[in-house]
């Protein structure tokens, strides 16, 4: 019994690694001539790309289905009449009496709680990553190895003590347990921002040094201004956890009013029916698309923060 | 810096305003939200010392013992029937004993198993807010249908099995359209089949009941419906009204399943979203003589967690909902039976609820059955929705499933039981 | 020469201190709290009471944690290297200089951008076995769609699927590992008449073979910890526990049944296997792993 499921498990997951990877290998390793390569290539993404976006077409397409036509069946692709209204109302429309506030509150908290966020990360890495890339001090490279260690630590070993010390402090119902842990920096971003300082070559410091300048003044005039890529991702990567999260808010914030966008959707969607699909939707699509926006026109300068950065080693 | 500022300003509580603001939380939404929210703007508006901020929240037993454990509990907390042990072992909510006593909030004055629901060892841990019974309900427009006499429910469960045989329908390649009986719609009870076929969860002292030989029995009553029609076939069907019960989507309301168990409360929800349905309410068959009238006593109860601010002013208004004036207003809102003994004249005449004298008789049958006053109730609950689907799904015999839920259970219960002599209880 | 070494000492010092704190208050101080919860029965509204090994020893007896534990593998073998392959596959078809590529980047990772909830509540909706949108595709293919959420045999699939299509984060950090690959190198191999297949396995593969490391031990630690998608999609791991894994179940011991001391057991066990899988990847990367001019 366990054979059989292991093999029709196997087997699924050989389908899906064959459809992407026969796509790919095709148009690579059998055609030679580079024009046709190209052409394959683009067919290759297309289709991808279709697979790729295909839970967000439907997104978009409930999102303006009138409320009866969401969960009819058998399945309408096309709604009879475009909602656009819906957006509207998915902001604005909550109801205290079915325990949901509008998402524009929910977006609104969340975004307080990002800004903080990634201030914090940004700030208080750079400059811990500063003295691990360019400091010499005792004890510094075992701290860093220290460091390093801890991204292994999960979350979940963490996760009842520190729930325990915030309750200490009254911090339970607050966003403080949310934001202030990103003011004392964190491994992931320590390591990455520590790479990238280290290819500054060290005698455009040393310069600034004998001419008697402090540390900070070199970190703020010559290190920050040339890091800017890859503080810029470590900025996305930590706004992205912060957007994302759940898990903290599930456990650290209890008012409805003060959830964040995250366990606002969850709430919404574990009503007892009822539910307002087609604005849960649209509330959705408003959530993701700035974000998208944002990162169309970044993009080059991520890649770029990431390649420049060297997680090779 | 404004950020800071702001986030804090976010999450502030509001301003005092020279009343005590007691925080309720209750569980409701929609129309029965609506039902407290009368009774709350009543109590707020008779007075002016205490003002009740009334709030609906989703999850509410977790939320609250997260709230309690995060030291930032509600004043009041309108939690389900079954959490009381739980919340009472864990010192989540207090003792209610000496505020009963002095606000003349008595035994007597209630049905015995919605009293007794609030009790722990002996202590008043609970007030019952809004009582329950379940009944088998019935859309009497498919029976006549079908050719059955729609003032004739099923009196036994193989009459139930026979009728509900007549109303399921198929489609030729095995996909349900129509149930006759589904066990598990609406699925809130699975704990209850075994306590309906005479069997016990647990035998009130150290040992976990779960596999006694009339729990068999009972579920594998509710696994032939599966080995009739089909396991991935039903569980397919079923799965599609995940999420619906609040909406014109309900399978009883649409009359995609013929008969369910369901509560007192179901009156209003089929008022609401299929007024036009013709259906009626019967006791739920008998699994053989000396089971009648079985029912479930379920019911929703206020508590004050532990650590709540304003522990007098809270039980003032849990005295005002604890008066009949005030169960009435707030039960005859969400059309169910109070659990007084006593009655308004009136009340039951006039109630909507045209089944409404069903449900009072059904609260004191003696095959009343509710869940066990355990600690650990939450796990077992689980295990049992758990043995419950692998029973459906037919992953498991129901001897195995139960078996298995027995064995995972006994050790938990024997270091409950043990941690509690550890902790100094009793 | 002291006196410099001093200063920078100290700046050193006052520089790295946020993090010195942080850890102290953040890391060190919970682990070692952790191990003591984990010793004692703890249920945060009262003292924790000691009783040694007495959890562990629950632990191994408990089947609800061995099925977790054994889910939780059961995804992370499947979906890290579908994921891996998804992402390297998509890095090296993005790295082609074809008109577009912002667009194509942009879609192929818009499903990390989306919160994990949206994700979830989506998926629910496409994949359901009755309501669902793929089942009818399928149906139109001909092909018989399966109850993806209901059916326990199907369930682990769906997840892995959606591991794949999520892999926009690993995907990028690859494509900026790709673009380091030396221009010449890859010249090189053409004028010897190497094969796309012979390129990609000789000179790519290995050249960023130490990206592929990080991901793989991000991957293990962040498979290993799954939580939100299951916890919404699918509650208390229905159908039948097959998609209960073993974050939730620590999570629901901790704020469900207020068992907190054995919840910080199962997440020192949930350390100390990401630790010894760790370990295990560094040493076999060894042999494999090719640093570009150390």
């Amino acid at each position: 019994m366990l054979l059989g499921k292991i093999l029709v498990f196997l087997f699924v997951i050989l389908q899906m690694a064959l459809a992407c990877g026969f796509i790919a290998g095709i148009v690579m390793a059998i055609v030679r001539h580079s024009q046709a390569k190209k052409v394959l290539i683009q067919c290759a993404l297309v289709g991808l790309s279709e697979v790729f976006l295909f839970p967000f077409v439907w997104l978009i397409l409930t999102a303006l289905k009138p409320i009866d036509e969401t969960m009819s069946m058998p399945i309408k692709w096309i709604p009879s009449k475009f909602m656009w209204g819906n957006f509207v109302d998915a902001a604005i429309y909550g109801h205290e009496s079915l325990g949901y506030y509008p998402f524009l509150v929910y977006a609104v908290n969340t975004i307080v709680i990002c800004i903080l966020i990634v201030a914090g990360t940004v700030a208080s890495n750079s400059i811990v990553a500063y003295s691990f890339a360019r400091l010499r001090w005792p004890g510094r490279d075992i701290a860093f190895g220290l460091t390093l260690a801890t991204m292994m630590i999960p979350f979940p070993v963490l996760m009842v003590p520190v729930f325990a010390l915030f309750r200490h402090l009254d911090w339970i119902g607050t966003y403080r347990p949310l934001w202030v842990p990103a003011w004392f920096g964190s491994a992931f971003s320590i390591f990455l921002l520590r790479q990238f300082f280290r290819t500054i070559p060290f005698e455009l410091t040393e310069a600034a040094k004998l001419d008697g300048a402090s540390e900070w003044r070199i970190f703020r005039t010559i290190v920050l201004p040339l890091s800017k890529a890859s503080l810029a991702v470590v900025a996305l990567f930590s706004f992205m956890g912060a957007w994302n999260d759940f898990l903290g808010p599930l456990i650290y914030l209890l008012d409805q009013k003060t959830f964040t966008l995250s366990l606002g959707l969850q709430a919404y969607q574990s009503q007892n029916g009822g539910t307002s699909w087609n604005l849960v939707m649209a509330a959705s699509a408003m959530v993701i698309a700035p974000v998208i926006i944002l990162f169309f026109f970044t993009q080059k300068l991520f890649i770029q923060g990431i390649a420049v950065t060297g997680l090779k080693g | 810096m404004l950020t800071v500022y702001g986030s804090e300003l976010l999450t502030k509580p509001p301003k005092a305003d020279g009343k005590v603001h007691v925080t309720y939380w209750e569980k409701w939404t929609g129309a029965e939200f609506d039902a407290i929210k009368g009774v709350v703007d009543y109590y707020n508006k008779s007075q002016d010392k205490i003002q009740v901020d009334l709030l609906s929240v989703s999850g509410i037993e977790n939320k609250t013992l997260m709230a309690v454990s995060g030291g930032i509990p509600p004043d009041i907390a309108g939690l389900y029937g079954p959490n009381v042990t739980q919340y009472a072992d864990d010192h989540a909510v207090i003792q209610l004993d000496d505020l009963c006593r002095e606000g003349g909030i008595k035994a007597e004055d209630y049905i015995a198993p919605y009293w007794e629901a609030g009790m722990v060892r002996g202590h008043i841990y609970a007030l019952p807010s809004t009582p329950a019974t379940t009944a088998l309900h019935y859309n009497r427009a498919l029976f006549k249908k079908v050719g059955l006499d729609p003032d004739q429910p099923p009196k036994t469960i193989d009459e139930l099995n026979s009728m509900a045989d007549k109303l399921t329908k198929r489609e030729p390649n095995g996909h349900v359209i129509r149930t006759g009986f589904m066990p598990g719609e609406p699925g809130w009870w699975n704990w209850a089949w075994g306590p309906f076929f005479g069997g016990k969860l647990w035998d009130g002292e150290g040992k976990i009941t779960f596999n006694s030989p009339e729990n068999v029995k009972a579920y594998e009553w509710v696994q032939s419906f599966s080995k009739k029609w089909g396991a991935s076939a039903l569980q397919s069907f079923q799965a599609g009204f995940s999420g619906t019960f609040s909406s014109p989507q309900n399978p009883f309301m649409t009359g995609q399943n013929a008969m369910e168990i369901q509560g007192v409360w179901m009156y209003n929800f089929v008022h609401m979203y299929n007024p036009k349905l013709d259906w009626a309410a019967a006791s739920f068959p008998a699994a053989k003589p000396g089971l009648e009238d079985p029912t479930v006593i379920d019911l929703d109860v206020l508590c004050i967690p532990v650590g709540a601010k304003h522990t007098k002013e809270a039980f003032e208004f849990l005295k005002f909902v604890e008066s009949q004036k005030g169960l009435e207003m707030l039960c005859l809102a969400q059309k169910k039976i109070t659990p007084l003994k006593a009655v308004s004249p009136g009340f039951i005449e006039h109630h909507p609820n045209p089944f409404i004298k069903l449900f009072i008789k059904l609260a004191y049958s003696k095959n009343a059955v509710s869940t066990p006053k355990l600690g650990i109730w939450a796990q077992y609950g689980d295990e049992i929705n758990n043995a419950f689907s692998e029973i459906t799904i037919m992953s498991k015999t129901p001897k195995q499933a139960l078996d298995d839920v027995t064995n995972r259970m006994q050790p938990m219960l024997d270091k409950y039981l043990e941690r509690l002599k550890i902790r100094g209880e009793q | 020469m002291k006196s410099i070494s001093r200063k920078e000492a100290m700046a050193g010092y006052s520089f790295a201190s946020p993090w010195l704190v942080g850890f102290l208050l953040f890391m060190a101080y919970p682990l070692a709290a952790s191990i003591y919860f984990s010793l004692c029965d703890y249920s945060v509204l009262k003292a924790p009471v000691w009783v040694g090994l007495d959890n562990y020893a629950m632990l191994l007896h408990d089947e609800l944690f061995w099925t977790a534990l054994k889910n939780t593998m059961i995804y992370a073998v499947f979906a890290l290297p579908a994921g891996m392959a998804t992402a390297i596959i998509l890095a090296m078809l993005l790295n082609s200089k074809v008109k577009g590529m912002a667009a194509y980047r942009t879609f192929f990772f818009i499903p990390s951008l989306v919160p994990q909830v949206s994700l979830a509540i989506l998926w629910r909706w496409v994949l359901d076995g009755e309501h669902g949108v793929l089942n009818p595709l399928l149906n139109k293919l001909h092909i018989p769609g399966p109850n993806w959420l209901g059916d326990p045999h199907w369930v682990m699939p769906s997840l892995v699927i959606m591991a794949m299509w999520g892999v926009g984060n690993a995907m990028l950090i690859y494509l900026a590992g790709l673009q380091d690959v030396p221009v010449q190198l890859i010249e090189a191999a053409d004028l010897d008449g190497a094969t796309s297949w012979q390129k990609t396995k000789n000179v790519t593969l290995p050249m960023i073979s130490p990206v592929i490391l990080f991901n793989l031990v991000m991957g293990i630690i962040g498979s290993l910890q799954v939580f939100t998608v299951p916890y919404i999609m699918f509650p208390n791991g229905a159908p039948a526990h097959s998609t209960y894994f073993y974050t939730e179940y620590l999570f629901d011991n901790a704020f469900r049944y207020h068992k907190m001391g054995y919840a910080s057991a199962m997440g020192w066990l949930m350390f100390v296997m990401i630790l010894i899988l760790t370990m295990f990847s560094l040493k076999m990367s060894e042999k494999h792993v090719h640093y570009q001019g150390s």
